[in-house]
């Protein structure tokens, strides 16, 4: 896959949202695999899953990268270069950055060396980032040009509303990144369209506050967000703030269109399970409307109305189908988004959840819900894993630390849209050789869906 | 340690418990180290600490004996159930329980 992306071009990533469509199958993905909180007490690991179905280890963790510390929680990770530097010769998509959200270290993985058994080649000590820029948990990782930005949940005690770490291309870390914050009562995702100038953030709440795991007492004490943030990204500035009110509680995950010309883009709130869409409109003015809301359901014997909880969203690489996961009703779904104004669902599929509807898929009895998603930059596979957050985890599916995570396929029909789960593929993350892991983002070498930006 | 057949443990009085625990090689569930993530909880069964920096554990988790290891400090000898199989007190399904606060979600019947 290196191979590839170093023929189409002199940098990493592709030309176009329309070359990365191009490029070919994934023959294998990278999965974060995690111990935290399943009373095994190893340091979580890098997996790397066979995804070529002609390979005799198809469907199999071929490889498991393990980070030297116990209790990182492993979580979100991103690439050191991606399509935003394809003019760049000098710098190749060489290695997967990896934070851990409770520890603040960051491990630098070489994926390229050799693609089927990565291996660790730096650590960035937690205490030491603590100490130069007053932040910790780590959250998003996205690379701009040589450099590469994180947003950071918490100062070094905890509280928000953190900020965003700015380390080089050498992974030396120069300081934050951000001139001024003022608005952001809390930090999350992140994503930016340079051609337009433009930034957007999302808040989740103070690592003091989710750590611990989800007491709804907080959300009624405001110790959550419902804000989002538009920024000046020349001037590391927020520009706007957007109150979502109550129809916008949580929001998470945030991304905009692939096509850099476009000023569209959506945020899943999280808690209300709205989906937001927001453009700038003819006369330059940013418009943001609701788009897509699910129902919260009555459980039997449950007092307060259960959410579907929105946890990831993902915009296919033409821009046409938004997926997301509702992690406790255990569905995920596919819109059209042709029309950004108004998404019409063309596709869904249960795998576990809270409501009963699919306890077991492929033969296998799933202790948790849809949660992160990934799709191969085709549109047509879309990859999933079902932990979101060991405490979290802990709360609404107690069982997962003992059964551990799965990885499944959902095939998705991306000219006439539809779901359908692949029953050739199931990574059983139970079956690890020590012990149950949870398994929660997963990357491409070549890039996907989540990583890559035009600048 | 109660679940750990008593293993016992030396712990100044201004000591954390995981300090101790981790000087003698022994692994315990641990993450952030100051008391912020919960990784470390364990149930106290018999004694009393300090916990100068214990912000992560709520009203409800305290109240069901929960401290963690990486800021208690005994201020008396201590019977502890340490790891995750003490845990099952720890966490709840907020929308499965009665009397707090409810947040504006449209509710659906089944």
């Amino acid at each position: 896959m290196e191979t590839t992306e170093a023929e189409c071009c002199t940098g990493p990533g592709y030309a176009s949202p329309q070359e990365a469509i191009k490029a070919p199958k994934e023959k294998v993905v990278y999965t974060i695999c995690i111990y935290t909180g399943t009373g095994i007490e190893r340091p979580d690991y890098l997996a790397t899953i066979d995804v070529d179905p002609d390979s005799p280890t198809y469907s199999q963790v071929i490889a498991r990268t393990e980070m030297p510390t116990v209790g990182d929680e492993l979580h979100h990770m991103g690439w050191n270069a991606c399509s935003s530097c394809h003019d760049d010769s000098e710098m190749s998509r060489k290695y997967l950055i990896i934070p851990g959200v409770r520890t603040t270290n960051f491990y630098i993985v070489d994926t390229a060396t050799d693609p089927r058994n990565p291996t660790l080649y730096k650590t960035i000590d937690g205490e030491e980032i603590k100490k130069k820029t007053n932040l910790s948990a780590p959250h998003t990782v996205h690379c701009l040009g040589s450099d590469i930005i994180v947003s950071m949940l918490g100062d070094a005690n905890g509280n928000a509303p953190g900020g965003f770490l700015h380390l080089n291309k050498d992974f030396e870390i120069m300081g934050r990144w951000e001139k001024d914050i003022t608005g952001m009562k809390f930090n999350y995702d992140f994503w930016y369209q340079p051609r337009h100038n433009m930034m957007v953030s999302t808040e989740w709440g103070a690592p003091n506050t989710f750590m611990p795991g989800f007491d709804l007492e907080d959300v009624g004490k405001g110790k959550y967000g419902q804000q989002i943030h538009f920024w000046d990204f020349k001037n590391k500035s927020i520009e706007r703030t957007v109150d979502l009110g109550e129809e916008g509680l949580i929001p998470l995950e945030v991304r905009f269109h692939h096509n850099p010309d476009s000023t569209h883009g959506f945020v899943g709130a999280t808690l209300s399970s709205n989906v937001f869409h927001w453009y700038k409109d003819d006369a330059g003015e940013l418009q943001i409307e609701k788009v897509i809301d699910v129902d919260a359901i009555d459980v039997e014997t449950f007092p307060v109305p259960m959410p579907g909880l929105i946890t990831d969203i993902l915009v296919s690489m033409d821009d046409k189908y938004l997926y997301f996961s509702n992690w406790l009703h255990g569905d995920l779904r596919q819109y059209d988004i042709s029309d950004p104004s108004n998404p019409k669902l063309t596709g869904q599929v249960w795998i576990g959840g809270l409501l009963g509807k699919a306890p077991v898929v492929n033969g296998q009895a799933i202790a948790g819900a849809p949660q992160m998603i990934q799709l191969s930059l085709d549109g047509k596979r879309l990859y999933v894993t079902t932990s979101l957050f060991s405490t979290w985890d802990n709360q609404f599916y107690p069982d997962m630390k003992q059964a551990g995570g799965v990885m499944l396929i959902v095939d998705c029909d991306n000219e006439n849209g539809g779901m359908t789960i692949n029953k050739d593929f199931l990574v059983d993350f139970g079956k690890e050789p020590n012990g149950p892991a949870r398994a929660h983002e997963t990357r491409y070498p070549g890039g996907d869906c989540s990583s890559d930006i035009w600048v | 340690m109660k679940n750990r057949e008593y293993l016992s443990f030396d712990v100044g009085e201004d000591e954390a418990i995981i300090d101790a625990v981790e000087a003698k090689g022994h692994l315990l569930p641990i993450g952030c180290r100051y008391g912020g993530c919960i990784t470390c909880a364990a149930k106290l069964l018999e004694g009393k600490v300090r916990q100068p920096n214990g912000t992560a554990l709520n009203k409800r988790q305290s109240s069901a004996g929960y401290i963690l290891l990486c800021v208690a400090r005994p201020k008396t000898d201590c019977v502890l159930e340490v790891g995750v199989e003490s845990h099952d007190k720890l966490y709840v399904n907020p929308f499965s329980v009665s009397g707090g606060y409810v947040p504006p979600l449209k509710g659906n019947k089944k």
